[in-house]
């Protein structure tokens, strides 16, 4: 008897949810854009987070930021410092001075005016070093800040410092606020941060949403943001995420994987954007866990024997590039003119030979009685990477090299190339706009001092990225990146094989998306985005 | 009753202690740590890394860390998560409702199945051939995998439930709240269903070959009577020691399946915090989950020992 009651509550409970359901599918529109997003931020403190930003961008605006084509366009900053308009100023003791002039009329979203006292609390904040802001990259060489007005802010630095652009890409600490405070407990801000930017903070649901909405009085006039409301959702499962997008439960995904593309492209509610990214698929190759790859001629022959193109037509279906280098070609840096090596078995076989790996009965090249085996350490769950870690195995091994494929949790495989621990890595390094590359390939900048992890010691690349990063003028460094970037190629250090193209998938009738090749994300321009209000 | 309930309690302290020192032990021993997502971005210098590190007391001993840690947790001071700095004891028990309602449901949902399946399977055999079918496909379905078919076929093709999450926004009603729990409590209820079904109808027929059964049908009894009364009620001790047993780890929350649905319980918490290396927000939830585990194991003790006179006599 009991179970007949249990059984006809739970028959109308079901038959209720799903008289509900129909409801939940409503179209994305300039009053609710709904954002399906991997994860969860941990703190929605720009400079305490230490993933992609996107929910921040709204909130939250840099002095710069960097667009789609990767310039960087001012944003809080009436305009980006450079020797040319007089906002950089090289010192006789070797130090340099950047003006920043801040666009008038800017409040912060309690009304208060937003500062140069912001900016130097900013830098005197993070250099304390009393809390954990996630780095403290750059700042550490300023030595002080002086605000001779309200709208000027004069950064001292103790040394050149190229990079100097993006200092405060990721904005500004209200003073009015934070001042006196433990910022890593300050909840209040971490968690509904104040901002300039065109949306606030209105309700985060632990585990399930964050939804900002349109910002009262946001300086670039009533008329911004288009869009009212932006809620994001936290799904982490992919297959999960992307069928509610097909589903038409999130109105957009942003930065879709590679393999998920073909299933949405028959979906006509949405679009899928794509740039090229500001980021680089490669095999690491490290020299000092497996000595063979100190030999140049080892690299070269590795680099001859994948057939790249062959692996970007089939696993990436095409949506990536290859690349030559590990400046991208949307790098106002970037040096087309550099050695490539194609596709060649042969000469993979020749160079190898040459440099006396012998072809063995196993199938497998020795030395000294030493087989040309190592292993391709990659991350494991990340579909794309598993199966081009496979099909450079069997590229590999047609050429008489033996390379097992190990996978690793995305956890675990950051300590275990940090501590050098590998022979080879597949992965990719994810950069910012500005063309710095001295920590990949500087010989002084093995782990721990930075990420040379291809542990590659040479004197005058090293020579050349210290001069380019003590270099401000542009078309000078330009010249100095240009020479680093044959040298690599030369060495060839690490296997590059693709540019990270990156793709999202937004409503089809959105206006004035762009995507971004950066970690500026694809919110950068968020205040813009637009459905047409008629039609629909 | 008394004495026994004290001793069993007594038993569970050094266990828990035990357990403790090992999951401290094994979630230090696994590669990464609280700062290795850091590492992945190069604008984190090794500078940065070693100041974090010393700022979130990672370079101290693991015994230190261990004492200090355990020193804590039994005051009461389950410390703050290393990813977002709030305290832990709020990160868990945000997540406790959702939770309790995909668990709760699930589990009389299954029960409800697994009851009417073994007993009917039991007493018939057409009926038996195709639950054991289908009690089979149950047990060896993936979880996580049946969790995406149940989304493709409901959400994307048919359109009548949403695929994820918890609740639509802005549409929190009651009817939107069920719509959103169907799939993921369909899921676990099958999956747990599937097995119970399977011990109960084996442990009715047991109770069915018993010669109290064959007096009862002699005495002219119904067969209803006999199964339901008779059969059922001998059948249901070992049932629910294994339900108890079962509901311990479920508990603990449906960890794949919540994750999959995007459902904000504590079994997708403990996946961000494992991958993230959230230690003290992952020693606070293999505690919880040891503790009930023990409770549940006590409970499912104590059942037995009330249903079943026999169990008294040999205490």
């Amino acid at each position: 008897m009991t179970f007949r009651i249990a059984g006809r509550v739970l028959f109308a409970a079901m038959l209720g949810a799903l008289a509900c359901a129909r409801s939940s599918g409503r179209g994305p529109s300039n009053d609710l854009l709904i954002v399906g997003y991997d994860r969860e931020p941990d703190t929605m403190n720009r400079y305490a987070t230490h993933i992609l930003e996107d929910i921040q961008t709204g909130v939250i605006e840099g002095l710069v930021t960097t667009d789609e084509k990767m310039n960087v366009v001012p944003v809080l900053a009436s305009e980006v410092p450079t020797q040319a308009n007089g906002g950089v100023k090289m010192r006789a003791d070797g130090g340099m001075d950047v003006i920043w002039k801040l666009r008038p009329g800017v409040k912060w979203h309690d009304g208060h005016s937003h500062t140069s006292a912001d900016v130097k609390f900013t830098v005197d904040a993070i250099n304390k070093g009393d809390w954990k802001p996630e780095s403290t990259d750059g700042f550490d060489r300023i030595e002080s800040v002086e605000t001779p007005d309200s709208l000027t802010a004069v950064v001292h630095y103790k040394e050149v410092y190229a990079p100097y652009e993006m200092q405060f890409v990721r904005g500004t600490l209200p003073k009015h606020l934070l001042e006196g405070r433990d910022i890593d407990k300050a909840a209040d801000y971490n968690r509904n941060p104040l901002g300039t930017g065109p949306y606030h903070v209105a309700e985060w649901k632990t585990g399930e949403y964050i939804l900002l909405e349109k910002a009262k009085d946001y300086w670039r006039g009533p008329e911004y943001p288009k869009i009212n409301r932006i809620l994001f959702r936290f799904i982490s499962n992919t297959t999960t995420r992307i069928n509610q997008l097909k589903a038409g439960e999130v109105h957009m995904v942003a930065l879709v994987p590679w393999d998920k593309v073909r299933e949405l492209k028959s979906t006509p509610a949405i679009r899928l954007n794509q740039v090229l990214g500001n980021g680089y698929e490669h095999v690491t190759l490290n020299e000092k866990r497996f000595p063979p790859f100190a030999d140049v001629r080892v690299r070269r022959a590795l680099a001859h024997a994948i057939d790249r193109q062959l692996i970007v037509n089939t696993i990436l279906d095409s949506l990536v590039t290859t690349v030559n280098g590990p400046i991208q070609p949307l790098s106002w840096a970037y040096e087309p003119n550099v050695a490539k090596y194609d596709y060649d078995p042969a000469k993979a076989k020749a160079l190898l030979d040459d440099a006396g790996w012998k072809m063995g009965a196993t199938g497998v090249r020795a030395k000294d009685g030493t087989p040309l085996s190592f292993t391709i350490i990659t991350q494991a769950g990340f579909a794309i990477r598993e199966n081009v870690a496979q099909a450079i195995q069997k590229q590999f091994k047609d050429v008489g090299v033996d390379a097992k494929v190990k996978l690793i949790d995305g956890t675990s495989i950051s300590t275990v190339w940090f501590s050098g621990d590998f022979d080879a890595m597949l992965h990719w390094w994810q950069s910012g706009a500005d063309p710095e590359i001295t920590l990949f390939f500087a010989a002084d900048r093995t782990p721990p001092a930075g990420r040379n992890i291809n542990y590659l010691k040479d004197d005058a690349l090293t020579k050349l990225l210290y001069a380019s990063d003590r270099t401000v003028d542009q078309s000078a460094r330009r010249d100095l990146l240009r020479r680093a970037q044959m040298r690599v190629a030369d060495l060839v250090p690490e296997l590059i094989l693709y540019n990270t193209s990156k793709i999202d998938a937004v409503p089809a009738t959105l206006r004035h998306f762009t995507g971004n090749p950066t970690n500026a994300g694809p919110f950068w321009n968020v205040h813009e985005w637009e459905f047409p209000t008629a039609g629909r | 009753m008394l004495r026994f309930f004290t001793r069993r309690a007594a038993q569970a302290v050094p266990l828990l202690l035990v357990v403790s020192l090992l999951v401290f032990v094994l979630i230090h021993a696994a590669p990464g740590g609280p700062l290795a997502l850091y590492l992945d971005n190069p604008n984190v210098r090794p500078q940065d890394i070693e100041r974090l590190r010393r700022a979130m007391g990672l370079d101290r001993s693991l015994a230190a860390q261990y004492v200090a840690w355990l020193g804590a947790f039994v005051r009461g001071d389950w410390g703050y998560s290393y990813a977002d700095g709030r305290p832990v004891l709020d990160r868990l028990l945000e997540r406790v409702p959702a939770t309790l309602e995909l668990v709760g449901t699930s589990t009389v949902a299954a029960l409800i199945i697994a009851l009417v399946v073994g007993v009917l399977a039991a007493a018939r055999r057409g009926f038996d051939r195709v639950a054991t079918g289908v009690a089979i496909a149950g047990i060896s379905l993936p979880v996580f995998w049946f969790g995406l078919v149940l989304q493709l076929a409901f959400a994307n093709a048919l359109g009548w439930l949403p695929s994820s999450g918890r609740s639509s926004f802005g549409g929190g009603d009651v009817g939107d709240m069920l719509a959103h729990l169907v799939l993921p409590a369909a899921v676990l209820a099958v999956a747990h269903a599937a097995g119970w079904s399977r011990y109960l109808r084996g442990s009715m027929r047991e109770a069915l070959a018993l010669p109290f059964t064959r007096t009862a049908r002699a005495g002219g009894v119904s067969e209803r009577r006999i199964v339901l009364r008779h059969a059922l009620r001998n059948a249901l001790l070992p049932f629910v020691t294994v339900v108890l047993l079962d509901a311990s780890i479920m508990a603990s929350g449906a960890v794949v399946t919540e994750s999959v649905f995007a459902w904000p319980g504590v079994g997708s918490l403990f996946t961000e915090a494992l991958a993230k290396r959230d230690y003290t927000v992952l020693m606070a939830f293999l505690m919880c989950a040891s503790v009930a585990v023990v409770i549940l194991n006590l409970v499912a003790d104590v059942a037995v020992y009330a249903l079943d006179p026999r169990t008294r006599e040999a205490a």
